[in-house]
């Protein structure tokens, strides 16, 4: 059934760019061409977490990554609001639901056998613990060990050591499952590529304090969340100029919709279709940073590129302290004016709701009012549309 | 201990995680104490973690806030789970206790996490080292570990009697000595004489099903009680603090950094770490050596490594006919009534003939 979904998906989104390239059509299609390739018997598929794992090593070989967790979770019947429909599966099986719904629908496609053959399962230790063990899970059942990367909380020469020596074994499993060793020259070239995209991420992050902001924090927030996983591809780069462009000309153009609050988003948006960003845009709400969204990482060197990754992935801010991320959060948020800021809190997600207490003391510091926007990714049974509605516009009339 | 370590004050640490090398603690003149959370209603700690939270976590945030642990002076905590990070970002920010540390704990159990766990336990070293100013030697450290060698050969030595029919100890009785050892001072040389345990006293009928629990965290006697209460026999807990906790000395041959980080990291391993299948093979040869009846797996509310553990825990189980219950519980066991219903019934399913066929292997 996914692999059926994303053949439908990927002819409707090449219409929609042959008449005019638009960044997240761009980036849309070439995230389900991908997916759809894993699908293929002459593909080296590496199961793999984007957002939470320096794919720029993956680059660098001829393998195809398959994102599991954005591949699971933008399937069209979860994005229009129907995933219990499958997440049943795994539920049935005894994975209760307490346990996210992300991993339970992921789980629940294994048991369909809706997921392509793995060559490798990789995963890491952040962003959090219910997804390095759903790799292991999915990995069991195709006869495979997941590989972990462990990431620890701290940054230190022995920690840099620690997760570098983890990348070069790794890239040693990439090089069994290729039959072809690793070229020096590859790796610095997917890190130049990575590093030019990450530019112009910092440029669109640039591009968002103008005011009214003219990008929608929501697509920033998926782009930086599913298009991480292009990283060292120069599918990221491109996604990321066309995105460029649109935004540059729709500021030259004054295209900009009326603002009249501006708003901090974290850690993600919902997959399923809500009532939310309709709800925020009715009431001229601008989301003008989506911490996903953000460059928050430093420029890699091409030259030490396995320390280079290491210290990417240290510096991931779903590691470390949460005081760290607070400070990055507070000082975003007074660098993007924003009157307010909205925490999606998705109910498994842990270290995320552990750390609102945090967040917030933090932001109130600088006056700066938060919102927990309890929901869930994408259980449309956990998600009250009603209470949302509530709860946001209780919150901008407070801020107003 | 040698003299020097005899002079200092005996200030106690606290610690939470079976994880934590109490060695380099008692390494540095200091008292290891193994915390438990309060379980009296929750009254600070839910406007700080939500409401489906772990609630050991919850209730140790609960006790601090409460000032519960006035009297430690110092706190290890580990990077065991997503929870764990949060509880310490808390703690460092709302709470001021001396001493705080954070402990990784690495997943890979290879040659390139017991370098980096080595080189934390190092960290830890110097930390000690520098807040109480005292200096930790490689002697003291191996006097360290040679005296918790002695303990936990001594606690395994009782697991091991429970192997006999009828089991001669009580699950009870043996949970409590478990506690005592990891709260009580280390320098007890006799510790099961100490702890008053050196006689057979289980009073439970040779007829009695015999248990296994596992699972993780089972401190409060709660659990063990009731299935002893209804006529079970709990031979043995696999458990935080039971058979994972004290299994497998540390070598005392070698550098005391590697050999400390290679046992904490080889031992029996909790759902914290990969490898679910190596944990349920483990958990089936417990229950052959043991000769059970029946495992109950009981675990806390919202543990994610458990709850990803359980469907292929309950299918293997199921495959191999060993009966099997799960529980969960908020840690205070507040739905004891409801537990007992389940409790009751398995024990009754257990007693059955099917009983006989698993004893027998």
């Amino acid at each position: 059934m996914m692999k059926e979904e994303f053949q439908k998906m990927v002819p409707i989104l090449e219409q929609g760019l042959k008449e005019k390239t638009r960044g997240f059509a761009y980036f849309s299609h070439q995230m389900y061409q991908t997916m759809l390739s894993c699908y293929s018997e002459d593909t080296k598929t590496v199961y793999v977490s984007g957002y939470a794992f320096p794919t720029e090593l993956l680059w660098a070989f001829d393998v195809t990554p398959f994102d599991f967790e954005v591949a699971c979770n933008n399937m069209p019947t979860v994005v229009n609001g129907n995933g219990s429909s499958i997440m049943h599966f795994s539920e049935d099986r005894g994975f209760g639901r307490d346990i996210c719904s992300f991993d339970r629908l992921i789980i629940a496609c294994m048991h369909e056998n809706m997921l392509p053959k793995g060559d490798l399962f990789l995963t890491s230790s952040y962003y959090c613990q219910g997804k390095s063990k759903t790799n292991e899970v999915v990995a069991r059942s195709f006869g495979k060990e997941s590989v972990v990367l462990d990431v620890p909380n701290e940054i230190s020469d022995a920690s840099i050591r620690y997760v570098s020596d983890q990348l070069k074994q790794i890239a040693l499993m990439l090089e069994e499952i290729t039959g072809d060793i690793l070229y020096m020259d590859r790796l610095r070239e997917s890190i130049h590529s990575s590093n030019r995209a990450r530019a112009k991420v910092a440029e669109l992050n640039e591009l968002m304090k103008t005011k009214p902001c003219p990008w929608n924090g929501f697509e920033a927030c998926l782009f930086g969340l599913g298009g991480a996983v292009f990283s060292g591809s120069p599918v990221r780069e491109k996604a990321s100029q066309v995105f460029l462009d649109e935004i540059r000309e729709r500021i030259e153009k004054r295209k900009l919709r009326p603002e009249k609050l501006r708003i901090l988003w974290f850690p993600w948006v919902p997959v399923q279709t809500t009532n939310i960003f309709n709800t925020l845009r009715y009431h001229k709400v601008s989301v003008v940073m989506a911490e996903a969204g953000m460059a928050w990482w430093p420029e890699l060197d091409a030259e030490k590129p396995f320390e280079s990754l290491a210290l990417k992935a240290l510096r991931d801010p779903h590691i470390g302290s949460c005081d760290r991320r607070a400070e990055n959060l507070t000082r975003w948020a007074e660098e993007y004016d924003v009157d307010g800021a909205i925490h999606f809190s998705t109910p498994s997600c842990y270290h995320e709701t552990g750390s609102v207490k945090i967040t917030s003391d933090r932001l109130k510091e600088k006056g700066i009012p938060l919102l927990d926007l309890a929901g869930d990714m994408s259980d449309e049974r956990a998600y009250s549309p009603e209470q949302t509605l509530n709860k946001i516009t209780t919150f901008l009339e407070m801020i107003s | 201990m040698d003299d020097s370590r005899a002079d200092i004050k005996r200030q106690k640490i606290g610690w939470f995680c079976s994880y934590v090398p109490e060695e380099l603690i008692i390494a540095a003149g200091l008292q290891p104490l193994r915390l438990q959370a309060g379980t009296d209603p929750i009254e600070k700690a839910d406007s700080y973690l939500p409401a489906n939270y772990c609630h050991y976590i919850k209730r140790i945030l609960d006790s601090g806030l409460k000032n519960e642990y006035a009297e430690i002076e110092g706190m290890v905590f580990v990077n065991s789970c997503d929870g764990m990070r949060r509880l310490f970002d808390l703690w460092q920010h709302y709470l001021d206790t001396p001493f705080a540390f954070f402990l990784e704990l690495p997943r890979n159990r290879n040659k390139m996490g017991i370098k980096y766990f080595a080189e934390q336990l190092h960290v830890l070293k110097n930390r000690l080292q520098n807040h109480f100013e005292i200096d930790i030697t490689d002697g003291h450290l191996k006097e360290a570990i040679s005296l918790m060698n002695r303990r936990r050969a001594e606690i395994m030595g009782l697991f091991q009697k429970q192997k006999s029919v009828p089991a001669p100890f009580s699950g009870t009785d043996l949970q409590g000595i478990c506690r005592k050892e990891s709260t009580g001072n280390k320098a007890d040389e006799n510790l099961t004489t100490a702890l008053g345990m050196g006689s057979e006293i289980n009073t439970t009928a040779e007829t009695a099903p015999r248990v296994l629990v596992a699972g993780n965290s089972g401190f409060k006697p709660v659990l063990i009680r009731l299935v002893e209460k209804l006529g079970g026999s709990v031979v043995a807990f696999d458990t935080c603090d039971g058979i994972q906790h004290y299994r497998d000395p540390v070598e005392e041959d070698e550098d005391p950094y590697i050999t400390l980080a290679r046992r904490y990291l080889l031992r029996p391993s909790c759902p914290r770490m990969p490898n679910t299948p190596e944990r349920i093979t483990r958990l089936e040869h417990l229950a052959s050596e043991y000769a059970v009846d029946g495992v109950i797996y009981s675990s806390i509310k919202f543990c994610d490594h458990s709850l990803f553990e359980v469907p292929h825990l309950e299918k293997r189980f199921n495959d191999v006919r060993i009966p099997l219950l799960f529980l969960e519980n908020d840690y205070s066991w507040s739905d004891i009534e409801r537990v007992k219903t389940r409790v009751e019934a398995f024990i009754e399913m257990i007693a059955g003939p099917i009983s006989a066929s698993v004893r027998t292997g």
